[in-house]
């Protein structure tokens, strides 16, 4: 499973020397980019699997400029398209700022459980409104083992939506 | 913030050699004119706009503090991706 239950409780600093060469080249890219906005904020590892960085973003301005979801998806997209076209190896970078990932994850928990008990008791598919990848596949885990429903997407970014169906 | 959208324009077009910001200041905003290769537009832009679309609003978070407003063009670009602001 995603293992975020874990991810969001950790909250120590994991040192960039400890990190895998791949891991210290993306955050270099983000804390350029941090210092470049001229904004009161650096970047601060969290959590780093084989795959993904959680970064957050720490500063007297981390919170009021990219506390939202737009502002901070926008830095998020921008890191990672650097990051595919500057790093070797597969790393992609997951940015939270004054706790808004971890308010939304539980947010989008709560609707697709909501979602996935209305689909039982109907019998009917519930289309999700589009949502971007990272979100996408947080539906996807936390439905990933009800044995009495499926989710699949349909459609194309960044209109790609999730469909909750019964088995 | 000219060097600002400058850095992030080279970090994704091919010919980071041939972006050009020009800035123009304005009474109530500052338009920032970004230049790329003929061939670098489309990765300036992105599908849907999406890229130009992401620098812009990184633009403005940064130009939020001292409460300036911000627009970024993509000289080129189709105009519905200009106007996006």
């Amino acid at each position: 499973m995603s293992g975020s239950e874990e991810r969001q409780q950790a909250s120590a600093e994991i040192a960039p020397e400890s990190l895998s060469e791949s891991a210290r080249s993306a955050l270099a890219i983000v804390e350029e980019i941090c210092s470049l906005s001229r904004l009161q904020m650096r970047p601060v590892v969290r959590d780093s699997d084989a795959t993904y960085l959680n970064i957050e973003l720490v500063g007297e301005d981390a919170g009021v400029a990219f506390g939202r979801g737009v502002n901070l998806d926008a830095l998020q997209y921008l890191s990672n398209l650097i990051v595919m076209r500057q790093v070797h190896g597969e790393v992609r970078v997951v940015l939270d700022a004054g706790n808004y990932r971890a308010n939304r994850e539980a947010a989008l928990r709560k609707l697709a459980l909501d979602c996935a008990a209305q689909v039982k008791e109907r019998q009917e598919e519930c289309e999700i409104d589009p949502l971007p990848p990272h979100e996408r596949r947080i539906i996807h885990n936390t439905l990933l083992d009800d044995p009495e429903i499926r989710t699949y997407s349909e459609g194309e970014e960044p209109n790609r939506r999730i469909i909750i169906a019964p088995r | 913030m000219k060097a600002f959208i400058e850095h992030l324009v080279q970090a994704v077009v091919d010919s980071p050699e041939e972006v050009r910001v020009e800035e123009e200041p304005g009474e109530v905003a500052t338009k920032y004119r970004v230049h790329v290769a003929p061939s670098d537009l489309g990765k300036a832009i992105g599908k849907q706009g999406r890229i130009a679309n992401a620098m812009r609003v990184l633009a403005k978070a940064s130009a939020m503090k001292e409460k300036r407003k911000v627009y970024l063009e993509v000289v080129g670009a189709p105009a519905e991706v200009n106007q996006e602001m």
